[in-house]
Order: structure tokens, then C-alpha cells, then sequence
């Protein structure tokens, strides 16, 4: 054992106590009320350039799990002996301020948040909703970090939010309309007005009986918030997680410095904003930061762990991973930055042609550089106005496209929360961006 | 932790739980991943956990955790959490009375003692396939074995465990010449039977193929969908409105429709937990109620949803064998098994004058899963052409509905994959809409 540890040159441990609370709320019934505590941690080793990595759970011997990890590395890089890794150096992360809790919601009897839950139920119920759903969450998670380099850290996070579906029926017709907020207090429930945002979900759905299922096509779109922030996370962002670029997975890769974007585009991602994907520190113990990942249209960086900094030089600290697994490139808070366009302008930017307004999800193929997004709902744009409601719509295309067909960038900046899937991990993030006039894109319908 | 599963019934017991029961599961798995051609890392998880749900007087509570120390205070909360609760009318009772039958093929000794040589061996494999193939590279991918272990103990009797081991390939490949194009393939079994080198060739072989690409008119046509693509949609916008709680609740599309004619005539669905080395094949399901093959659709016509305890005791019915965990900290919902769709099979792309076939979809869970609505981007697609695959297709969305595509199902292929749980050969639909 002794041997082997000479050739492992950089080991790391990450122990993560946790625990969440869960309600569920179905049809203004308790579905589901659950509890669960884990503890756990992932090793890593390098040897050479092979990764050994240990993920073990309940309790916890950090030595037996270095020295598997440590098993596992060797044992990868005398088989299949390859260039070495360099990580990037990095300092000791110093923690700047953690997201302030006014209401712990651990003090709140669960009584309340049942009650809570209920009158969110009664205001999704708006006429015409047959069902509904509503879920509250909260966890609270410690994660420690040390590595062979004598980094150690350690910070405590909790966070308490809701979702709410309600769905809606006609002539075997039915459409769901939803709403959820994420926070870190259980003041989230006194800021953001929760019960409007339950009607919402109610009112949305039941409009969407109602609304038309367009004919898709090629045309002007105007893209809300939301949608605009899925484009940013889904298409920009993932192209811009240098693992992706180095496995030559990305439309963006050899691109930096050029200009690739309309000059009205900028696209942050920023750890160190109290949204939703917030951390003081990544998973390599690597202090977060802000990068501009495109500047005013032109590509400026990628997002790094420390391997792939090594490799293209860069900023590390994007590097994460969902609860014991392996930490992998990933967003934080990435947003397209505020313009000046006002909304009006931007509907007679459009003239004819659609607004394509909240996601239901999408997915991008980084490599191709090409997406598909599927819109909540849509309004026809006729002559500079809005007309009909429509549904089922969807925007797909190629991300450098759409890029350079951005015409107007709006000031309203909105951030919304989310989990992002890589890897077959889920991490919390959010996404965001003002509304954008794109001048051809091409929609999906009927 | 395996040991304290029995003490923990018998501590829910103690403290007042009318009913309880006890999920052990334990999973041991070792990977071997790359990027481009070179392996990268190789990773050995260790998991175990306990959830438990508590009834007092007919509200359930449910608590888990992977701490032993944990146990205790894990069943004190299920207990609590019950307490709090209303007495739920629809609430039966945890399963009774397990007879299970002998499943075959889930076992394979061979998984179970593989040492990381061997892992790296498969990976390689995958590699190696790709190289057969000039003019493409891989871009990630990976081997992974597992073997787990699980427990469920009821205090009504329940006592069952069971062993599995699977393993699996995928591997993501792009062209490096020319024009981009990417493509993947995978395959899951139970046992050592997968051939990697061929899987690594066959991704190439599509990426190549896919070069090129032509835009097309949008229009209405024949479809084949590859197993990959025609599962995909089946999980998202069909299997959600099978499910009894979407149905009881009014988020099925299928309420009221038993009995009805709902597919082709000629197809038939079933959901089977015991077919041999199924990778949803076992003895009894995630809460002990005994496995069975249940008719869904028989030519044609819905035969019934598809049940865990809870939803089965709603309506005086027996559970389908569908209660499924996705972890031991989630208490039981209804799960797809083995889900089987069976239609006549032909050379179902020979028998095409003109269409598209269709490789992968990109946008599945996007689809509206109680009306069934989808609006999907199709991978690797290509026009049919005189019974032939013909030119790549640039870019293609398909829109269309779940209904409306068993409905206007016209063939199948021979070409029969395990996608996961979900069994189907290729499958040829007509009158769908395809933009270009």
C-alpha cells in the first residue's frame, strides 16, 4: 500500500451530512409526509492521469476510503498508462457571506406548513382545475472538504421551497399549469406571493384548454424569461463546460475570442449570487466566481474544473457534483445579461411571428450545437400586438444561430430556479435572462 | 444495516405503529468511464439504506436513512409523522400473504466476482469498436457492473429478499472529419452477455452515416422509430396515464377508456416482472406483493391500468405487482415493470415505399404525459426510400400524440431491444408530422 501511495500525487474528500424534509399535497390531501437523514462521502485519487473514485455511505472510515480510491487510480494508470493530469493551483477558499435565513423553517411546526400547503391547494383550484398537486421541500445539508494539499473547508446550507401543478380538464382535453419557488429561508413563502403564483398555475392551465395548437415554421420569435434562460443554460452553457469541449463535445470549442454572438449578448454564470445554484465553494474546494462567458458577442471563457483549467487554462471552480458522486463541470447561476430594450419595442421588433413564453424542458446535442425546447404556451404576434394564446409549441434550431439572430435584448432580467441533469447527477441551479427578440427561429406546432 | 431491518419492524412496533414495514436495499457498483479514447477514472460506490413506513390508524409515515445510528430515530420519526396525519379512508393495509414465484436470469455469478481488470477490459472494448470505424472518435462513455441486495419485511408477514446483477455499456461518438455529426448506443442485461465491441461499432457506423444531411419539406408520413426513440416516448407520454394514482387522481389520459378499443388491432402491451433476465424482473415487486405478467392492452383493447397496494386498495382490486422505489428514501409508487410491446413482425423498413426512420429522439420528457402530446427532435434520422434507409435528414421535429401513434401503428420490425425496462421492436407509424 505504501508503494502506491508514492504515485498518487493528489487525493480528496468530500463528507456530506444531510437531511430533507418532504410534504405532498395531492387533490388538498397529505400524500406524503417524509423524512430522510444520510450521511456520506466521495473520495478521489489521481495517479497519474487516472482517477480512482470511492463513494461510501452511512458510516464513514476516510482512510479505508482514500486508500480504495487510492487502489483504484493505480490500478487504472498501470493498465492504461496515460498523459499526466495537472490541476490547476488553487488557494484555500475564504467563505463570503452565506444566503441570510430570517425563518428557520425547522422551527415552523409542521402543522403550519401542512395549513400553508393547504391554502396554496385552494388557491391552484381556481373554476375549471379538476386536480392539483403541491409539494413543499426543505433540506439542509454540511459539507466538509479537505484534500492532500491541506485545503480544508466547510460550510452548512439549507433551503425550503414549494411547486405547485394544477390541471385542467375539458372533452378529454387536459393541461397542466405549474409554479414553483425555491429559497433559502422560510421567508421565501412571505416575499414571493405565493398564493397569486398558485392561482397563476390554476388560471394558466385552464386558459390552455382554450388555446389553438399553431401551425410551426420559420419566424420572428420573442422569447420570455424563462425560455430565454433554458436557451442560455440548455444551448450556451453546456457548450461552455470545458469537459464537453475538451471530449470534443462542444459547438463552441477553438472558438474563444471569436465573435459568436449578436454584440447585444452577454451570458454569465455567477456561483456567488444568493439564487438558487449558490455555493461559497465547488466540490474541488475551489473558491467560487463569476465568468463572462460571452462578452458583448464575443466568447470569452469556459467553465472549469481543475483538470480541465489545467488542461486550457482558466478559472476553476464550477466543478460539482450531486451529493457522493464523482464532481463534474457544471453551472451555477447563468443568466444572458440585461439590455434596454423595452417590451413593446421588442413586440414590434417581432412584428408577426410568436411569443414563446415558459419551458416544459428541452435538450441540446453540445457537439452539433443544435436544441429543442418545448414552450408552457405561446401568443401569436400580428402586426406588432398580441393575439391568440396557442399551445404546444416548441423552439428548436442551432445555438450559434440564434445567437447572432438575437435583435433585442430587454432590461427585465429575471432568474428562476431548477435542477440541471449531467452525468446522471442533478444539481440545484438557476437560469435566467430579460426577453430577447430573435429575428428567425424556427418554431414547432401542429 | 441488513441486520437491523428485523429490529426496526420491531421497533416501529413498540412505538405504536399498528402496521409497518422495513425496505433494506444494498448496492455495490464499479465503473470504468472515458473521455475521447483514453479511460478517465474508475469508480467503486458502496450504498445501503432503510426506509420505513409506519401506519397509526390509517395515516402513513414514512422516514429513511443510510446511518446505522440513524435506525432508531429513523423509525421514531416514521411513527411521528403518522401521528400527525388524518386517518386516510382509502388506507387497506401493507401487503399480506407473499407467494412468490421462481424468477430466472437476474443472477450472474460472473458480475458479482468482477475485478476492476475486467471493467477496464469492457471499456476498452467499447473503445476499440469505435476504431473499427474510421473517421470517428468516441466522446465519452463507460462500462458499469453492480450487484445489489434487497429486504422488505412487513408486519403482516412480508418477508423477501432478493439478489441481482446487471451491467451496462453507452458510448457517445463524433465524426472528425467533415461535417459534425454524433451519435450513441448502449445496452443493459443481467448477465455477461453484452458484446461491446459491437456497440462501440455500431455508434460509429451511425455517426458516419449521418453525415451530410439533407433538409426536408414538412409533411405527413410513415415513421419507423428505432426501439431507442419508440421507447423513449412510450415512458413519457403513454406509460404516466397507465399509472392507477395519475388515473384515480384525473391526470390519466386513459380515464374511462377500459375495455375500449385504444391501439392498433394488432398490438398488444404487456407489463411482466418475470420474464427471464429482465432487467424489472423479480420475485416480488418494491413492496412485496408477488410479480405476475399483466395483459395491458390485448389486440388492441385497454385492459387495465396499472397498481401498487395503495391504488389497488382504493378500488377493491389486487395490486399488478407495480409498486417500484427509486430509492430506499422514497416511499412505494406504481412503476413500470418488464414493459412488452408485442406486433406482428416483418422487415419493417423493407416494407416501407416512403418515410423516415427515426434513431433517437431528444426531447421526450417534454411531452404533455396526460394528453400524450409530444413535439420531439429526431436524431440520426433518415428518409426511406423503396424499402431502404436513404439519405441523413439535417435537422426534424416530430410532433404528434401518444394515442394517435398506437392508434396508427402499421408494423414492426425484428429488431427487438431492451431499453431499460421497455421491450419493443422497431415500429413503424403512419401519418405522422415531421418538419424539416
Amino acid at each position: 500500500m505504501k508503494d502506491i501511495m508514492q504515485d498518487i500525487k493528489f487525493y480528496d474528500c468530500r463528507v456530506i451530512e444531510g437531511s430533507s424534509t418532504s410534504i405532498v399535497l395531492d387533490n388538498g390531501k397529505i400524500e406524503e409526509i417524509s423524512r430522510n437523514f444520510t450521511r456520506g462521502a466521495g473520495i478521489r485519487a489521481l495517479c497519474g492521469g487516472s482517477w480512482g473514485y470511492t463513494a461510501v455511505e452511512g458510516e464513514i472510515d476516510l482512510k479505508k476510503g482514500v486508500s480504495a480510491a487510492s487502489k483504484l487510480a493505480f490500478s487504472m494508470n498501470s493498465n492504461t498508462p496515460k498523459e499526466e493530469v495537472e490541476l490547476a493551483a488553487v488557494n484555500s477558499p475564504v467563505l463570503g457571506k452565506l444566503p441570510e435565513i430570517k425563518i428557520d423553517p425547522r422551527d415552523v411546526p409542521i402543522e403550519d406548513k401542512v395549513e400553508l400547503l393547504k391554502s396554496i391547494e385552494a388557491h391552484a383550484r381556481v373554476e375549471g382545475v379538476h386536480s392539483t398537486k403541491v409539494m413543499y421541500m426543505e433540506s439542509e445539508f454540511k459539507i466538509e472538504y479537505r484534500s492532500s494539499e491541506g485545503v480544508e473547508s466547510a460550510y452548512e446550507l439549507l433551503n425550503t421551497g414549494f411547486a405547485v401543478s394544477a390541471v385542467a380538464a375539458e372533452n378529454g382535453g387536459y393541461q397542466a399549469g405549474r409554479e414553483s419557488r425555491f429559497g433559502y429561508g422560510y421567508e421565501v413563502f412571505e416575499k414571493e406571493n405565493v398564493l397569486e403564483l398558485a392561482k397563476k398555475a390554476g388560471s394558466s392551465a385552464v386558459e390552455l384548454l382554450k388555446a389553438k395548437t399553431p401551425k410551426g415554421g420559420t419566424m420572428p420569435v420573442l422569447l420570455d424569461q424563462e425560455l430565454a434562460g433554458v436557451f442560455a443554460h440548455e444551448a450556451v452553457g453546456h457548450a461552455s463546460e470545458a469537459d464537453l469541449v475538451l471530449e470534443g463535445d462542444s459547438i463552441l470549442a477553438n472558438r474563444i475570442g471569436d465573435l459568436i454572438a449578436s454584440p447585444l449578448v452577454t451570458i454569465i454564470d455567477d456561483p456567488t449570487l444568493h439564487e438558487f445554484g449558490y455555493y461559497p465553494f465547488d466540490a474541488e474546494g475551489v473558491q467560487s466566481s463569476r465568468t463572462e462567458i460571452i462578452k458583448e458577442g464575443v466568447l470569452n471563457s469556459f467553465l472549469h474544473s481543475r483538470e480541465t483549467a489545467g488542461k486550457l487554462g482558466g478559472t476553476p471552480g464550477n466543478c460539482r457534483a450531486q451529493g457522493y458522486s464523482m464532481p463534474i463541470v457544471r453551472m451555477s447561476n447563468t443568466f444572458i445579461d440585461n439590455g434596454d430594450a423595452k417590451f413593446e419595442e421588442m413586440l414590434e421588433e417581432v412584428r408577426d411571428g410568436m411569443y414563446l413564453i415558459g419551458s416544459r424542458g428541452g435538450q441540446v446535442n453540445t457537439g452539433e450545437g443544435i436544441f429543442q425546447f418545448n414552450a408552457e404556451k405561446g401568443y401569436l404576434i400580428k402586426n406588432g400586438e398580441l393575439a391568440g394564446l396557442v399551445r404546444d409549441v416548441s423552439l428548436s434550431g442551432k445555438t450559434l444561430e440564434i445567437l447572432n439572430h438575437v435583435a433585442l435584448v430587454g432590461n427585465d432580467l429575471k432568474m428562476t430556479a431548477g435542477r440541471c441533469g449531467k452525468g446522471g447527477q442533478l444539481v440545484p441551479v438557476s437560469d435566467g435572462s430579460p426577453h430577447l427578440a430573435i429575428s428567425s427561429a424556427l418554431v414547432g406546432g401542429a | 444495516m441488513y441486520e437491523l431491518a428485523k429490529k426496526a419492524l420491531d421497533l416501529a412496533e413498540k412505538a405504536g405503529a399498528e402496521e409497518a414495514e422495513v425496505y433494506y436495499v444494498s448496492n455495490h457498483s464499479t465503473g470504468v468511464n472515458f473521455k475521447k479514447d483514453a479511460l478517465e477514472s474508475a469508480k467503486d460506490r458502496l450504498s445501503e439504506g432503510i426506509g420505513v413506513r409506519a401506519i397509526v390508524n390509517g395515516a402513513v409515515g414514512f422516514a429513511s436513512t443510510n446511518s446505522a445510528e440513524e435506525v432508531e430515530n429513523t423509525v421514531r420519526i416514521a411513527v411521528a409523522e403518522a401521528r400527525v396525519r388524518e386517518s386516510d379512508p382509502d388506507w387497506v393495509g401493507l401487503p399480506s400473504n407473499g407467494k412468490y414465484p421462481e424468477v430466472s436470469g437476474i443472477f450472474d455469478k460472473r458480475i458479482e466476482a468482477m475485478e476492476l481488470e475486467e471493467c477496464i477490459g469492457y471499456a476498452l472494448e467499447l473503445v476499440e469498436g469505435t476504431k473499427e470505424v474510421p473517421g470517428t472518435l468516441p466522446t465519452s462513455g463507460g462500462f458499469t457492473r453492480a450487484k445489489s441486495r434487497q429486504l422488505i419485511l412487513n408486519t403482516n408477514g412480508i418477508e423477501i429478499e432478493e439478489e441481482s446483477t446487471g451491467m451496462s455499456g453507452f458510448v457517445d461518438v463524433i465524426t472528425v472529419n467533415g461535417e459534425t455529426s454524433t451519435a450513441y448506443d448502449f445496452a443493459v442485461s443481467r448477465s455477461l452477455d453484452i458484446d461491446f465491441l459491437a456497440l462501440g461499432k455500431r455508434a460509429s457506423e451511425l455517426a458516419l452515416r449521418s453525415r451530410g444531411g439533407i433538409k426536408i419539406e414538412p409533411m405527413r408520413t410513415d415513421v419507423v422509430f428505432h426501439p431507442f426513440a419508440f421507447a423513449d416516448l412510450i415512458e413519457d407520454a403513454f406509460a404516466p396515464s397507465l399509472d392507477a394514482d395519475n388515473v384515480q387522481k384525473g391526470r390519466s389520459g386513459l380515464i374511462g377508456k377500459l375495455g375500449e378499443e385504444l391501439t392498433a388491432p394488432e398490438l398488444s402491451i404487456y407489463d411482466d416482472g418475470l420474464i427471464d433476465a429482465g432487467m424489472e424482473t423479480s420475485a416480488s415487486d418494491d413492496e412485496g406483493i408477488p410479480s405476475q405478467r399483466t395483459t395491458v392492452v390485448e389486440k388492441g383493447v385497454l385492459k387495465t391500468y396499472l397498481y401498487d397496494s395503495y391504488t389497488a386498495g382504493k378500488e377493491g382490486l389486487k395490486s399488478t405487482g407495480n409498486g417500484s422505489r427509486a430509492s430506499y428514501t422514497a416511499p412505494p409508487g406504481v412503476g413500470l415493470r418488464n414493459f412488452i410491446l408485442d406486433y406482428p413482425q416483418t422487415d419493417v423498413i423493407a416494407g416501407t415505399d416512403s418515410g423516415v426512420f427515426v434513431n433517437t429522439v431528444i426531447g421526450a420528457h417534454t411531452a404533455n404525459s396526460i394528453s400524450g402530446d409530444f413535439s420531439v427532435e429526431a436524431r440520426n434520422a433518415f428518409t426511406i426510400k423503396n424499402g431502404a434507409l436513404d439519405k441523413p435528414i439535417k435537422s426534424l421535429m416530430i410532433s404528434g400524440n401518444a394515442f394517435d401513434l398506437l392508434k396508427n401503428i402499421t408494423g414492426a420490425g425484428f429488431d427487438v431491444r431492451k431499453v431499460g425496462g421497455i421491450i419493443t421492436p422497431s415500429i413503424r407509424v403512419s401519418d405522422m408530422s415531421v418538419i424539416g
